[in-house]
């Protein structure tokens, strides 16, 4: 125990343990994702600077995501985004009882949750592949789209009540600003690519749980830097969700 | 690399990254699920607004203050931040401070973007 007390005087910052009393793969898990913050927060901020210099053109977005499927051309604003964004809160809270569950060490709940978990990101992935396809059919381009409204088609926006049916012909849309439907790919896309990695790491570590890997181990400690990085999706989702679609 | 199951004696050696172990108490579920009735509040409140307010500048705002609320719920509760070390917590805090300095440059040198026009 000699040594013990040698370590106990010395500063915690000079080496030998962890200063911020975690495992250096959970601390490297926040480092990343505070480098990956700052990623997205460059494309929010630069996707706000684009969308207020252009505001007098820029595309209503209630005019251009309102579809939901199977139903038709009926004018429905951010309900199907809505339901994108329930599906998304839902399966980060059974990634914390996943978490909750390796606390207690029970091997069968921490498989039952991680499979909820990868099955509403999967969810989450077949909405957002419906939604892209519904914009690409639209007439959406990476460079251009068609989303602009004329002086009738501002109006015509304008009468239009929820629920309401629409119809698109001619002279109502015109040319919409070019960074209107490429931030929307490259953002929405880029959030798409962490949510898809997201469940890639999901199905290892559900393998992993399903194989014992965790109980052999003694800690569940990977379904929680796993839960790290599938929270941190959830929250770009919320301001994903917050600047393309609300505002 | 297996990590041995060995009970540790003293509480600070637990940090050592050579023989580490995680603590695994549970917290229990209540705090995860009042933090999912939040969430699901939150964004139904923003739903609300969408519909009810005409989009303006304060209509903006409190998206933006609702969002940031959101990501307060996220970041503590969910991805048990509120709970970490206080050097670790401040360490991912304090560097946010960088976004925001992104944004008041950007509002501040945002007529340069008007030739995009």
């Amino acid at each position: 125990m000699a040594t013990t007390t040698v370590q106990e005087t010395e500063s915690i910052w000079k080496g030998g343990r962890s200063p911020f009393k975690v495992s250096y793969g959970k601390l490297m898990m926040w480092f990343f994702l505070l480098s990956d913050a700052f990623t997205f927060s460059s494309l929010l901020v630069f996707y706000g600077a684009a969308r207020y210099s252009l505001a007098d053109v820029w595309p209503l977005p209630d005019m251009v995501f309102n579809h939901f499927p199977l139903v038709g051309h009926y004018h429905l604003p951010l309900f199907f985004v809505s339901l994108m964004t329930f599906i998304l809160i839902f399966s980060s809270v059974t990634m914390v009882l996943a978490v909750e569950a390796g606390h207690r060490n029970s091997h069968k709940e921490v498989g039952k949750y991680m499979l909820w978990t990868i099955i509403g990101g999967l969810a989450f992935l077949g909405c957002q592949a419906w939604e892209w396809s519904v914009f690409i059919g639209d007439g959406a381009k990476l460079y251009s789209n068609n989303f602009g409204l004329t002086a009738d088609g501002k109006s015509y926006a304008e009468g239009l009540k929820v629920f309401g049916h629409y119809e698109w012909s001619e002279g109502l849309r015109t040319a919409g600003p070019a960074q209107f439907s490429s931030l929307f790919f490259l953002v929405t896309g880029f959030h798409g690519f962490h949510v898809f990695s997201g469940v890639v790491l999901n199905i290892i570590v559900y393998i992993n749980v399903l194989f014992g890997t965790y109980e052999r181990r003694g800690h569940y400690e990977m379904v929680e830097k796993v839960g790290l990085y599938w929270h941190f999706v959830d929250l770009v989702w919320v301001f994903v969700f917050t600047f393309f679609y609300l505002i | 690399m297996a990590h041995s199951n060995k009970s540790v004696e003293d509480p600070e050696k637990e940090y050592n990254p050579v023989n580490y172990i995680p603590h695994s108490e549970s917290h229990g579920t209540k705090e995860v699920w009042m933090g999912f009735w939040i969430l699901l509040g939150l964004t139904l409140i923003d739903i609300a607004f969408y519909f009810i307010m005409p989009a303006n500048m304060l209509r903006n705002s409190i998206f933006i203050v609702l969002g940031v609320v959101k990501a307060y719920y996220i970041v503590g509760t969910f991805m048990h931040l509120k709970y970490e070390n206080n050097k670790l917590m401040l360490s991912i805090i304090i560097p946010i401070v960088f976004i925001l300095w992104l944004i008041v440059l950007l509002l501040y040198e945002g007529d340069a973007l008007s030739i995009m026009e």
